[in-house]
């Protein structure tokens, strides 16, 4: 039978094409499989030829409180400070070799890792049995095992557990570690020393009037902008709680009831609309969370609000701007001076029979054995939850041992745990907060005043109802309090 | 022998019976559809009619409650407004440049075809990438649009296109529509190659213009094409959350805020699995009924 395939028959043109279908099919597995051997290949060859400054901490074992077998699967965010990242991957399965475990690391962005966690989770065979993220996960507290243990193990062996993480874990309202926080980020002002001192501030502002007065001074005679974010994405999140607790509002009281409709409040987003008018451009509305880093990298910013990644990275690309980067702890405002932490781990072990939680919780307590090296492999961006695990952390603050001009650029920080607070502050960063913070409605409050859409008191009335019915929702499931 | 001769027998049989073929060959794209399209379709409505979250065990059903409680939202039903927004002015916009740039295409000059090539860039680079070009290209300390209108004299500060609501939407608009145009300038250049010559020809003779020509012959006659085309840039339109994505998440102040991000939003980043859904589903009625519309309007086109 000749068909309209020309000479052949259906049966040839079958086998023909079916065989080039199965090679066309094999063929992005193939790719994908030389791929990641390609990969695996150099991250170990990667691993065996970073070595860091001398006085890197050496690890620390300590044997797991029970035998341990099987595999472990973590999960967790491309961290900023890539170092770190080749640093942890070798770690964790020198740890699983000399436990018995065969430990995987996957790293994804940070963006895609809540769509992992939520689908993990909703899954009900989650892929790993560890799963990290840098912000409060506390929505996920009925699917995921009470940390407790591993918390009161950490505290038997390692002293107190710093509050801001404490309450950024823990729900009191069912008495559950939903997650394990052993480490967190400060979020620090940073500024240009070169614009500020003509402006009457060699030492940066230290309160929010001066970062008004000064700001605005360097933004009309210097014509360089300030980049406080009204955008909807982290750093903007933390800068607008931040504003609010120094002019004394809060979304939440210490039992979780909505109290945002305030004075202080109202103050406050006048304070940013007159902030936004007199020292920033539109630009602070329409960013994401590496567009301040970018600015100030690239010397377009006079201060913003974050952690000292920006600046890290700017000792690589251009070393006057980083020489030039200096910090200020939180400011103060009318009623005190805190910030909330830059970012907040929190290690999340799923509640299904496939996972294997010994390994996780063990792992997890390792973890917090070796938090110099976390400091230090991080380059000094993360700070520990349990501060006699790096004695040494101060003395690295007061000299850096990455390079900073001058050495002693981030003794500031020193005094972090003293200024910085969980996102929930004055009550627990429970799931109604850390939605209120992923829907960013802070940040759009602020944006809808700085850019006369709305009223102060409107733009306030009107958040606090949205922030409502998210605490509703979750009253009715029982995990939040008020 | 006689055993090799019946399944060879067997196998031709079955190779050459239409029926039988036919089912093996469509089973791989059933599948496909039912695994990708169809479960999450039916776990995404099972969502929506319960109170699940994304860390919940258990399963409640609540009706139509998310639905009542997402309609109270104002962030909601702005992103309503704006997806309508978006899908229109881009449609429309996508229509007009999609048939001038088909009626370029079908014509002959020299390098036709590689101003082919590069008219459907757009469309076969992935999409998420494209954005961060634009995201990059509309920067507000570092756009290139903003360097040349500088130096053009045009602008002393820059434009910030992100930073501010009107320009931000316009914004989207635009990169929605520089996706999309390719897709419908190919759909649309199928659609004027198959216009027979002598119909042109006959009004050419009978003294038409150009304008008379398009408006009296063309555009009646690809009336059907130009439906599947609109039919497939309103759907990419309402569906897509990458272009607002990566632009502007929604801002600034939500005014880009649409269905698909704010379902996103809601469902992953804050928990609300339930709501998530709800917002989702809002427009499948619409958009269902939108796709009945279109396509029988484009057969009874057709058929006269």
């Amino acid at each position: 039978m000749v068909d309209r395939y020309g000479s052949s028959t259906r049966r040839e043109f079958i086998k023909r094409f079916g065989a080039t279908g199965a090679v066309a099919a094999l063929g992005p597995s193939l790719l994908l499989a030389a791929c990641a051997e390609e990969e695996a290949t150099t991250t170990t060859a990667a691993a065996t030829t970073t070595t860091g400054p001398a006085a890197a901490p050496s690890t620390s074992f300590v044997e797991p409180r029970t035998s341990l077998s099987g595999e472990l699967k973590i999960l967790l965010w491309s961290h900023f400070v890539p170092a770190h990242d080749v640093w942890f991957d070798v770690f964790a399965k020198e740890w699983g070799d000399q436990v018995g475990v065969a430990v995987t690391v996957d790293h994804i962005g940070v963006g895609d890792v809540p769509a992992a966690i939520a689908g993990e989770l909703q899954s009900g065979s989650p892929e790993h049995d560890l799963l990290q993220y840098i912000a409060v996960q506390g929505q996920h507290e009925p699917s995921v095992v009470d940390m407790k243990d591993v918390v009161d193990e950490a505290i038997s062996r390692y002293g107190t557990m710093l509050e801001l993480t404490r309450k950024s874990s823990f729900n009191p309202n069912t008495g559950k570690f939903y997650a394990y926080a052993p480490a967190w980020v400060p979020d620090p002002g940073d500024y240009r020393k070169s614009l500020w001192t003509p402006a009457g501030f060699p030492n940066g502002p230290s309160t929010w009037d001066e970062l008004l007065d000064g700001g605005a001074k360097i933004f009309s005679e210097q014509g360089v902008q300030m980049g406080i974010g009204m955008s909807q994405e982290i750093d903007s999140n933390m800068a607008g709680r931040s504003l609010l607790w120094s002019f004394g509002g809060s979304i939440q009281d210490e039992n979780e009831k909505v109290v945002l409709n305030s004075d202080a409040t109202i103050a406050a987003v006048e304070y940013m609309k007159e902030l936004y008018e007199n020292a920033m451009t539109p630009e602070v509305f329409a960013w994401n969370a590496a567009s301040n880093n970018q600015g100030l990298i690239a010397g377009e910013l006079s201060y913003i609000l974050n952690s000292i990644s920006a600046w890290r990275t700017s000792q690589e690309t251009d070393t006057a701007i980083a020489n030039d980067t200096f910090f200020t702890p939180a400011l103060a405002g009318p009623a005190t001076a805190i910030a909330a932490q830059h970012v907040l781990y929190n290690w999340l072990v799923p509640d299904f029979s496939s996972v294997n939680v010994d390994a996780a919780q063990e792992f997890l307590l390792h973890y917090t054995e070796n938090l110099a090296s976390v400091a230090w492999h991080s380059k000094l961006y993360d700070f520990p939850a349990f501060a006699s695990r790096v004695p040494e952390l101060n003395s690295w603050l007061d000299n850096d041992p990455f390079g900073a001009q001058p050495a002693d650029k981030l003794s500031v920080l020193k005094t972090a745990t003293d200024w910085a607070t969980n996102i929930g502050h004055p009550g627990p960063a429970n799931p109604a907060i850390g939605q209120v913070f992923g829907e960013s409605i802070l940040p759009v409050m602020y944006a809808d005043v700085a850019q006369g859409n709305k009223p102060p008191a409107q733009a306030v009335e009107d958040a606090t109802a949205q922030i409502e019915a998210i605490f509703g929702d979750w009253r009715g499931r029982g995990l939040v309090g008020g | 022998m006689a055993t090799e001769v019946i399944t060879t027998r067997r196998r031709r049989y079955l190779l050459d019976n239409e029926r039988v073929l036919g089912s093996v060959l469509m089973t791989p794209a059933v599948i496909y559809i039912v695994a990708l399209v169809g479960f999450p379709f039916v776990l995404a409505i099972i969502y929506a009619l319960s109170d699940v979250t994304t860390g919940s065990r258990g399963f409640n059903f609540v009706g139509f409650d998310n639905f009542v409680r997402i309609l109270d939202d104002p962030v909601f039903l702005r992103s309503l407004r704006n997806t309508f927004v978006f899908a229109a002015i881009s449609n429309i916009l996508v229509v007009v440049l999609a048939k001038a740039l088909a009626m370029i295409l079908v014509a002959d000059f020299k390098g036709k075809w590689v101003i082919r090539f590069f008219v459907l860039l757009p469309w076969t680079t992935p999409i998420s990438l494209a954005t961060i070009m634009w995201l990059w290209t509309l920067d507000s300390l570092f756009s290139p649009i903003d360097w040349v209108l500088r130096w053009l004299g045009l602008i002393e500060s820059n434009s910030y296109f992100l930073g501010k609501p009107g320009l931000a939407m316009a914004s989207v608009i635009i990169v929605h529509t520089w996706r999309i145009v390719p897709l419908a300038a190919v759909i649309m250049m199928a659609g004027l190659a198959a216009i027979p010559h002598e119909i042109n020809d006959a009004a050419q003779v009978d003294g038409a213009g150009f304008w008379r020509k398009l408006f009296e012959i063309t555009i009646p006659l690809m009336a059907p094409i130009i439906a599947v085309a609109v039919l497939f840039g309103v759907i990419l339109t309402i569906t897509d959350m990458s272009v607002v994505w990566v632009l502007t998440r929604g801002g600034p102040t939500n005014s880009t805020q649409v269905l698909a991000t704010w379902s996103f939003l809601k469902g992953i980043e804050g928990g609300a699995l339930s709501q998530g859904a709800a917002i989702a589903l809002f427009l499948l009625p619409v958009l269902v009924g939108l796709t009945v519309v279109i396509l029988r309007l484009a057969r009874r086109v057709e058929v006269f």
